[in-house]
């Protein structure tokens, strides 16, 4: 089956995300969709499967005219999709959310031996290693996309349309995905691949269709005739930009944040690392690795079970982030900003000013609004958040300024050690320089920042020393010579090393 | 988009449109309506139904829910009126007492709830049973009746068509405005029903917030309970058994977000009067009392209705 979009527009209130793009998509072939946030990528494949229907222009499925009123008729077509979104529900075993609608019965009641073999069947296509009796939220998030694109395949679509689906599984996971889809190609589906990993791209992709603000830039041209700095070019517009970090002295006298062969309850062992101030402190390891639950650790709720954690020298356990930023002046970005950074129905200003208002508070506990708007324009201005007032709900701000306010909260705050995890995740290139930019710039001003990435070229570009975690354990530093080829090395040969020693561990 | 589209999107447009509409027709078919009396009849019996609305949209802010409203409020008015008729305690320090044993029920659902975990509305249904049980347990059911004169007075005096019981909720609802726009806690509290994770990450307190929620709400719950025993003239242990639907009612239709992290205490405030309106309304034409729950139901369905196309139209959903 070949799918063909031609020019369809889609306006949503103040904005016009598709303004004539075209796509056409052939059977056995990998086709990447590219750009950068908000040039409409989603919108395209949301069109596609019924979810939304377009202003104008034509979808057709084999030369026929389509206009799939919801997802389900879509799949009933043969074109499937996974969205960013999770789309499981979590209560129900992993067997029971692939084959969801169509679970098959014996008698009038569900056979749970065949619903088992089919969804093992599909599982075992992707190796993941996932039991099919599990239920859905004991599940890692890459663990779910992996269930997300099992679901997918299972419906045997002929047209697979898969939006960012690497975003948050390991490498492994990455490998085992990209041997299927290519046997998929081969045996004639036509899939549709949305990543942000330049990489991904080359290594899979036979043509590539770029969008750029809503129009096409590049529609169907041959993956074997793009270079690298041509597509980036072509998604942002013009010529990519190197980050300046600037130089930075840190102050290896002093230790702001110690780790003294820490465990926890969560699965860590032993885990000893100093912070200095001043310093970019780089977490590397695969989604999985414990990183982030490091992170969570150190900042509350009990869960440190052995050894000490020093914070500026004096031996210190953290009760909650309550403490955390009131007493210890730690604060925390965390890498799901939707979920856990922002209230996204509230107003830029609530959402900066929410470490504030307890400072803020003068005669009688009240806060003046003058002062407040006071307190946070600096740091609008400063971290250059686009937004028309104060008063726009953050639900109303792109992905890349959505993550300047939740690091602006903890500047206005005046942290003195920042805990920054994933902070360029979904976000796209031209904001990702920025933003790497000004956590330079933060660390400058003085600021200790823990920065927990999978992102190797971020690492490297920011970091001055990487650890580098694997298993719940960090198995090794590696000084940053801000060097590509070599560094990366060094931090793969550590993780490397460890899996033939770990038997356990192997592939 | 034309005029009348975009008024619709003003959050207390409709409510406000909705009484001056009710009112009109009613001073054109009831004659007795514009009257002093009538009025100040249902002022009177708004001045309680405020403060409960005030209370129930407290625990809708935090993201929450206080089924307890009614059942905290008639074990408040029992103690209250016990207070008095027993013990012989002067008003002021009943009133004192009042007010601390609805503060004193709002932290136990607030730890409750905060400590364990637990759904606010299992641990604020199960708080309900337990207070109604205390309630009925100590009166057996048998009312209060020997209340003070001067606060039976109280309860009748007015200024013309205004109630003096009117300035106990108009107070409260002028703090609970200022609370919930201009101090740290209340900025908090909103942010936490917004959204309780990334409150939590960003250094608000998770129990210091849902416990101040329920002891505000059980605060405000007290002083609906006094008010109405100063109404009544006796202290009823039925008091606060019709509250619960009214509590929920009026901030929606005021346009609190269910979900939590947003509410608006004039819309409230405006509820509770087109209810009022309403419930006078239908006593002026005879229609028989219990359709005035109909009329309310269908009432709460026009209001989440009206609510969710505004949010669908300015791109929120």
């Amino acid at each position: 089956m070949n799918l063909v979009v031609d020019s369809v527009s889609k306006s949503f209130p103040g904005v016009k995300a598709l303004d004539g793009v075209s796509l056409d998509l052939a059977a056995g072939e990998i086709h990447a969709l590219m750009g950068e946030n908000g040039a409409g990528k989603s919108t395209l494949i949301k069109i596609v499967t019924g979810l939304y229907a377009p202003d104008s222009g034509r979808v057709l499925v084999d030369g026929e005219p389509v206009a799939f009123a919801s997802p389900r008729d879509a799949l009933a077509a043969g074109v499937s999709a996974v969205h960013q979104e999770r789309n499981l529900i979590p209560r129900f075993t992993v067997e029971e959310n692939i084959l969801l609608e169509r679970l098959p019965t014996r008698r009038g009641f569900v056979d749970y031996a065949a619903v088992n073999r089919e969804a093992r069947r599909y599982l075992a296509l992707l190796d993941g290693g996932i039991d099919a009796r599990a239920k859905v939220r004991s599940l890692s998030v890459a663990q779910m996309q992996i269930v997300e694109i099992a679901k997918a395949l299972s419906l045997e679509a002929k047209i697979l349309l898969l939006d960012e689906p690497t975003a948050s599984i390991t490498e492994h996971e990455t490998a085992a995905l990209f041997k299927l889809l290519r046997r998929l190609r081969d045996d004639g589906v036509a899939i549709v691949f949305v990543s942000h990993k330049l990489e991904e791209v080359f290594a899979l992709a036979d043509r590539v269709t770029v969008l750029r603000d809503g129009k096409n830039v590049a529609t169907g041209a041959p993956m074997a005739e793009m270079t690298r700095q041509r597509l980036v070019s072509l998604m942002i517009g013009r010529e990519e930009r190197v980050a300046q970090i600037g130089e930075r002295r840190v102050d290896w006298s002093q230790v702001v944040l110690e780790a003294r062969r820490l465990s926890t309850s969560l699965g860590h062992r032993e885990n000893s690392f100093a912070l200095h101030r001043g310093e970019i402190l780089g977490l590397y390891g695969l989604v999985g690795a414990g990183r982030s639950e490091l992170a969570h650790a150190i900042l509350g709720a009990g869960r440190i079970s052995e050894g000490e954690l020093l914070i500026r020298g004096e031996p210190a356990r953290i009760a909650d982030m309550h403490e955390a930023l009131t007493k210890f002046r730690i604060g925390y970005v965390s890498e799901d900003r939707k979920q856990e950074g922002l209230i996204l129905m509230h107003s830029v200003m609530d959402n900066v000013a929410i470490t504030l208002w307890r400072r803020l508070a003068g005669f009688m506990g009240l806060i003046n609004p003058r002062k407040e708007a006071r307190a946070v324009q600096p740091f609008v201005d400063r971290l250059e958040i686009r937004t028309p007032s104060l008063d726009r709900p953050v639900s109303n701000l792109s992905g890349g300024n959505q993550q300047k306010v939740s690091i602006a909260k903890w500047l206005a705050a005046n942290v003195e050690i920042l805990i920054v995890d994933e902070p360029t995740v979904g976000i796209d290139i031209k904001t990702k320089t920025y933003l790497h930019e000004l956590i330079g710039g933060i660390a400058r001003d003085g600021v200790s920042i823990l920065l927990i990435s999978s992102d190797m070229a971020e690492m490297i570009t920011l970091a001055d020393r990487i650890l580098v975690m694997h298993g719940f354990r960090i198995v090794g530093e590696v000084a940053n010579d801000h060097l590509y080829e070599t560094t990366s090395k060094a931090i793969m040969s550590r993780i490397h090393a460890l899996n033939e020693t770990e038997p356990a561990a192997a592939d | 988009m034309n005029l009348f589209r975009r008024l619709l999107l003003v959050e207390w447009s409709g409510l406000a449109a909705a009484i001056v509409i009710g009112a009109g027709a009613l001073a054109l078919i009831a004659p007795n309506f514009l009257t002093e009396f009538n009025i100040y009849v249902m002022l009177r019996s708004l001045s309680v139904g405020l403060l409960v609305a005030f209370a129930q949209m407290i625990t809708l802010g935090v993201g929450q829910m206080n089924i307890a409203v009614g059942a905290i409020g008639g074990m408040v008015a029992i103690a209250f009126g016990g207070a008095m008729e027993i013990y012989g305690l002067p008003v002021g320090a009943a009133v004192a007492l009042a007010l601390a044993i609805g503060a004193a029920a709002g932290l136990i659902n607030g730890l409750l709830i905060a400590r364990t975990g637990i759904n606010a509305f299992i641990i604020t249904l199960a708080t309900a049973s337990a207070f109604t049980g205390i309630n009925f347990g100590i009166t057996r059911s048998i009312p209060f009746y020997k209340m003070p004169p001067t606060l039976v007075a109280f309860g009748d005096q007015h200024l013309s068509a205004i109630p003096y019981l009117l300035v106990a909720p108009l107070a409260v609802a002028a703090l609970l405005g200022l609370f919930f726009s201009r101090t740290a806690p209340g900025r908090q509290l909103l942010a936490f029903g917004g959204n309780p994770h990334a409150a939590e990450l960003s250094g608000v307190s998770r129990e210091r917030v849902v416990a101040s929620a329920h002891v505000l709400s059980g605060l405000t719950t007290a002083l609906a309970a006094v008010l109405a025993v100063a109404q009544l003239g006796s202290a009823q242990p039925t008091i606060g058994a019709d509250w619960l639907l009214l509590s929920f009612a009026a901030p929606i239709i005021g346009g609190a977000a269910l979900t939590g992290g947003y509410i608006s205490v004039f819309g409230t405030m405006l509820a509770v009067f087109l209810i009022g309106l309403i419930q006078n309304g239908m006593v002026l034409a005879k229609v028989d009392p219990y359709w005035v729950q109909f009329v309310l139901g269908a009432l709460i369905l026009a209001a989440v209705g009206l609510n969710r196309w505004r949010a669908v139209n300015s791109g929120a959903a």
